[in-house]
């Protein structure tokens, strides 16, 4: 990783989204293309048939894309927008994660945030750690 | 899992080792890890190709048609866009996302063998859920 640190960032774009960011905000695009599928399909095949699971699963698709574009950034204000869209993702996985182990009664139809991400390798838990450990690390007043 | 699942397992696994072997190494994108999500994109082209006639044939996918084709064509789309992202900054990290797409292209593969035969078939295959 030391060389990579020599060579400074091209003017004008973010450092958020170079060296280790190139492959946070691929992951982010990824997840973004899957929720929002996943939404799509789910509302389009019958929104009626569990409308919480998928108004999250919606909910969940626009922060997933919130925090991709926002990620690949630069700017103070982007830089705060990935704060709150990877702040919601974490509350959000832990909150429906919860929610699905604990509650008897369970959501009618799964979310991409159900059991914690399980039904996507826990992916969904350990991003949103990674996204905010990247973010502080790449903090306005940090100098490289 | 059908031929086509087990072509991109192959072709798939391949390309990611490749891609996280050079970056790992600390190289750029470079020709062996473009060629090789380039394979992963040919793999899932036959399987376009294969699905295309197999459905023409008469035996479309069991469960819903449109969710089949959508995997299908954004597996198709993934690769592009992960070697367009990759070669705007060609550092060995550019290579981690090369290598995230022939595991996301192998995920997509065993969904769409779901889609295509159907939960009871995958059943009596043993695939779980």
């Amino acid at each position: 990783m030391a060389p990579q640190r020599t060579k400074p960032p091209t003017p004008g774009k973010s450092a958020r989204s170079s060296g280790p960011g190139r492959l946070i905000v691929a992951v982010y695009a990824v997840f973004a293309i899957a929720a929002t599928a996943r939404a799509g399909f789910q509302i389009a095949v019958g929104f009626s048939h569990a409308p919480v699971a998928y108004s999250l699963s919606a909910f969940a698709a626009v922060v997933y894309i919130l925090a991709a574009v926002s990620l690949a950034r630069a700017g103070t204000r982007w830089f705060w927008t990935s704060v709150a869209a990877v702040g919601v993702e974490l509350a959000g996985v832990l909150a429906v994660g919860a929610y699905s182990v604990f509650r008897s009664v369970p959501l009618p139809d799964a979310t991409v945030w159900s059991g914690f991400g399980q039904g996507y390798g826990y992916v969904p838990l350990v991003l949103p750690l990674v996204g905010l450990w990247w973010l502080y690390h790449n903090r306005a007043e940090r100098k490289h | 899992m059908d031929g086509y699942f087990w072509a991109v397992l192959a072709v798939g696994v391949a390309s990611t080792l490749v891609c996280v072997a050079a970056g790992a190494k600390g190289y750029g994108p470079n020709d062996i890890t473009i060629l090789s999500v380039a394979a992963v994109e040919l793999t899932l082209l036959v399987y376009l190709g294969g699905s295309i006639v197999s459905a023409v044939a008469g035996g479309g996918p069991a469960g819903p048609a449109w969710e089949f084709w959508g995997y299908l064509l954004t597996a198709l789309v993934i690769p592009f866009a992960a070697v367009y992202w990759s070669l705007l900054e060609r550092s060995r990290w550019s290579n981690f996302v090369l290598a995230a797409v022939g595991l996301v292209a192998l995920v997509m593969t065993a969904r769409m063998n779901q889609l295509w035969y159907g939960p009871d078939l995958m059943n009596a295959l043993g695939w779980p859920g």
